[in-house]
């Protein structure tokens, strides 16, 4: 019996073992040095057996805070990206790390960023984490980079041939990142596969960015049961997700299918309307709790002078307003072009009528069967039930540009200017288990929805969904007398693989050495990578 | 022995223990569809049945964008054409919004599979309604079970004496992608008409062969089909 039970507890660890020894992600950028308000680029190579479809790649400064996080889509295991680097980042050490919800490993990369106002502080010591263990990259041999020089002078026209071995070829999973990027020989940046804590189990494996928290009870800040959240993403169509939480206080909700920046409110409320109630958010974790610690490292004067010469080419590029990077349009979003809250009764346009002062007014005049009274400073709205040929006893569920009204002193002084359309639906709507009587929606001009404020119980979010796709902008004509300041010279993070890729460039007015690369994913999950350098004089 | 075993399981536990904390396990469903409607007022009172279902029965939904939810309470109303499901959790019945869905399908009492879809007919009166559909292929066949409540003498059941009932009024549809919804009675002229004049014949000798004689809808998807099955083109 001992023997058995001994046996399946083996069995256990080795598959525990097991998970926490997985194949890591690899993580490529552009450079390893930058300067705030640069654009720092990004290639992930993703586990195949990752089943998350979104890679979440988080910037941390030295100290460990959440400098910036961009949500990636993964296409066959693969995601490109970007992050813009503020203006108002501190010289230093920062580092990239590429992680999914439910990855058991993260990928971890040293940059080093110097402000361009500042440019490198007083002291030559910098604080850099020591990271050992490559990331996982093997050099094949038989890819050979074909027709470059070693020496170019600037805004001169080049061409690049690579050869990929039919056998190779066939290796190949997915598509290729090819770039042209500076290297600073005095300056390399280490990588690190470290083992992390999955946030999810991995049978979460939705596409789409989750938002996670905890309602607590204000007074007692002790977890709330049976709290009700409510997500909204303020539109003239909104979307609207509710969560009831459990004895944990936590409560989730997934975003799927939206690009670019977008509003989130979030809000928490008690369903018996007995307690105040506290909305957090699930804070960053950590990263420093799995990377080993720190090192100091002196910076040689040669290093310092290519960074002022960095910075002062950004600032040209400022200057001259070049961008480096065009955005692509946001696909459309997908979502149920109906609204939450049914087809209305009667939708009511008030500018469409005589001025007036306010929503009491409005309802007065505008709205029958809609009650907004004003009792000793109090506001109270009731509404027709269509259904029962009765007024409903329970206020109505109150919406500004859909999100959920709590206190109607909000909407107490909207007026005709600040209206644009009033939806009003006079039966019981349900939507899953919440019921409401009857629902007014209001959708104020420009979507303005600053009348709510953020509170214990509001949360306005600006999120950044995931990413949409950039490329870098075309080079200026070979003879504009706009400066060329590029720095990345070619940045290709999806070529397709062929037997043999053309890769033609300009170089930019930046002088110094330049890498071309290419690197991918074989079929086996091992990641090749070529280099070859030459130097723009 | 007991000890030994009782400290490989200490020690199991506290491995798992080791491993649980940092993945957060999410409820169930937590992430699910919600379904839209408003709750259900009922009907008054008359001779006749105004449902498909007399009680709920369980079916799935399909929504707009593909989703499917199954293991709900479904009753259809075959007078308002409306679904109407049954939310245990809040004990309330709720009439699905129309357009919310893209179909639904149901068992009755029997245990038989019936298959709606929500299509829009540009008949007389343009609007979407919930059809059953009884034969598929090119030319599929549909049923609109319509229930009308009309005038009927005064004098009914006890405790009914009404001048109203509900009464069936289903209407059977021929459907194909170019000419859209046509109407058919169910008759074995109807089906024959729509046999190739050279198939006629044929199509009278399956029948007679197979003892099928047309009466009810029953019998009518059972000719269809066996017309179907042996080759005769049908065509309208």
């Amino acid at each position: 019996m001992v023997k058995k039970l001994l046996t399946v507890l083996l069995l256990l660890g080795s598959l525990l073992c097991k998970a926490q020894n997985k194949e890591g992600f690899a993580l490529f950028t552009d450079r390893d040095l930058y300067t705030s308000g640069e654009t720092l680029l990004i290639k992930v190579y993703a586990p195949v057996d990752e089943p998350s479809g979104i890679v979440n790649v988080d910037l941390f400064n030295s100290k460990g805070n959440l400098v910036s996080a961009v949500y990636l889509e993964m296409k066959n295991h693969q995601a490109n990206g970007f992050i813009h680097l503020a203006d108002s980042l501190s010289s230093g050490s920062y580092l990239v790390r590429t992680t999914t919800r439910t990855s058991l490993t993260q990928t971890v990369k040293e940059l080093f960023v110097s402000n361009r106002f500042t440019g490198m502080t007083e002291s030559t010591v910098f604080k850099r984490p020591e990271v050992n263990g490559p990331q996982v990259e093997t050099t094949f041999t038989a890819l050979q980079i074909e027709g470059t020089s070693g020496v170019y002078k600037n805004r001169e026209k080049g061409h690049a041939t690579v050869h990929l071995p039919l056998e190779f070829l066939s290796q190949i999973d997915g598509n290729l990142l090819v770039g042209i990027t500076p290297v600073t020989p005095e300056y390399h940046a280490m990588n690190l596969v470290a083992a992390t804590k999955p946030k999810f189990y991995r049978e979460t494996s939705n596409e789409g960015i989750i938002i996670s928290g905890t309602i607590t009870d204000a007074d007692t800040e002790k977890p709330f049961e049976n709290g009700l959240v409510y997500l909204t993403i303020p539109d003239s169509l909104p979307e609207f997700k509710y969560y009831t939480t459990g004895v944990n206080g936590r409560f989730y909700f997934q975003i799927t299918n939206r690009y670019g920046k977008i509003p989130v409110v979030l809000q928490c409320s008690d369903k018996e309307k007995k307690r105040l109630l506290k909305i957090s958010l699930t804070p960053a974790d950590n990263i420093f709790s799995s990377l080993p610690p720190g090192e100091s490292h002196a910076f040689s004067p040669e290093f310092r002078k290519i960074v002022a010469k960095k910075v002062e080419s950004l600032n040209f590029c400022k200057i001259f307003g070049l961008n480096e990077l065009a955005m692509q349009p946001f696909p459309p979003h997908k979502q149920d072009d109906r609204l939450f809250y049914g087809i209305p009764n009667r939708v009511v346009r008030p500018k469409q009528f005589i001025d007036l002062p306010n929503f009491e007014e409005i309802s007065r005049e505008l709205l029958p069967q809609v009650k907004f009274r004003t009792y000793n400073r109090n506001p109270s709205l009731q509404l027709f039930n269509f259904q029962r040929n009765r007024y409903f006893n329970d206020q109505p569920l109150v919406l500004l540009n859909g999100i959920p009204v709590t206190y109607l002193n909000v909407i107490k002084e909207m007026g005709t200017t600040q209206i644009d359309r009033i939806d009003i639906c006079q039966s019981e709507r349900y939507f899953g288990d919440l019921g409401f009587s009857g629902v007014v929606a209001i959708y104020s001009t420009n979507g303005d929805y600053t009348r709510l404020n953020e509170s214990d119980e509001l949360i306005k979010l600006s999120l950044e969904a995931i990413q949409p796709d950039a490329e870098l902008t075309a080079p200026p004509e070979h003879a504009s007398k706009m400066p060329d300041l590029r720095q990345v010279l070619l940045w290709k993070p999806s070529l397709k693989p062929e037997k043999t890729l053309e890769l033609n460039f300009q170089t930019s007015d930046i002088k110094g050495n330049y890498r071309i690369f290419l690197s991918g994913k074989s079929v086996n999950g091992s990641i090749f990578y070529k280099e070859q350098l030459f130097e723009v004089k | 022995m007991e000890k030994r075993m009782l400290f490989v399981f200490i020690l199991l536990n506290l491995l798992l223990a080791l491993v649980l904390p940092a993945q957060e396990v999410l409820p169930k469903n937590w992430n699910g569809e919600k379904i839209k409607g408003v709750r259900f007022v009922p009907y008054a009172t008359y001779q006749g049945n105004p449902f498909f279902n007399d009680s709920f029965v369980p079916g799935k939904i399909e929504l707009t964008d593909g989703t499917i939810i199954g293991a709900l309470q479904l009753k259809y109303s075959s007078y308002q054409d409306e679904l109407i499901y049954y939310n245990s959790d809040i004990s309330t019945q709720i009439v699905i919004d129309k357009m919310s869905l893209r179909g639904f399908s149901l068992a009755d009492e029997n245990g038989v599979q019936h298959r709606f879809k929500l299509q829009y007919i540009s008949h007389s009166l343009p609007e979407y309604r919930f059809f059953e559909l009884l034969s598929d292929g090119d030319i599929s066949l549909w049923v609109y079970r319509k229930v009308l409540l009309l005038t009927s003498p005064i004098y009914g059941e006890a405790g009914k004496e009404k001048n109203l009932s509900y009464q069936e009024a289903y209407n059977y549809y021929l459907y194909n992608k170019e000419k859209g919804y046509e109407l058919i009675r169910i008759s074995k002229g109807s089906l024959l008409s729509k046999c190739d004049p050279s198939n006629q014949k044929l199509a009278r000798k399956i029948l007679r062969r197979n003892k099928v004689n047309i009466r009810d809808e029953k019998s009518f998807v059972k000719a269809w089909s066996l017309v179907k099955e042996n080759g005769v083109n049908l065509s309208f």
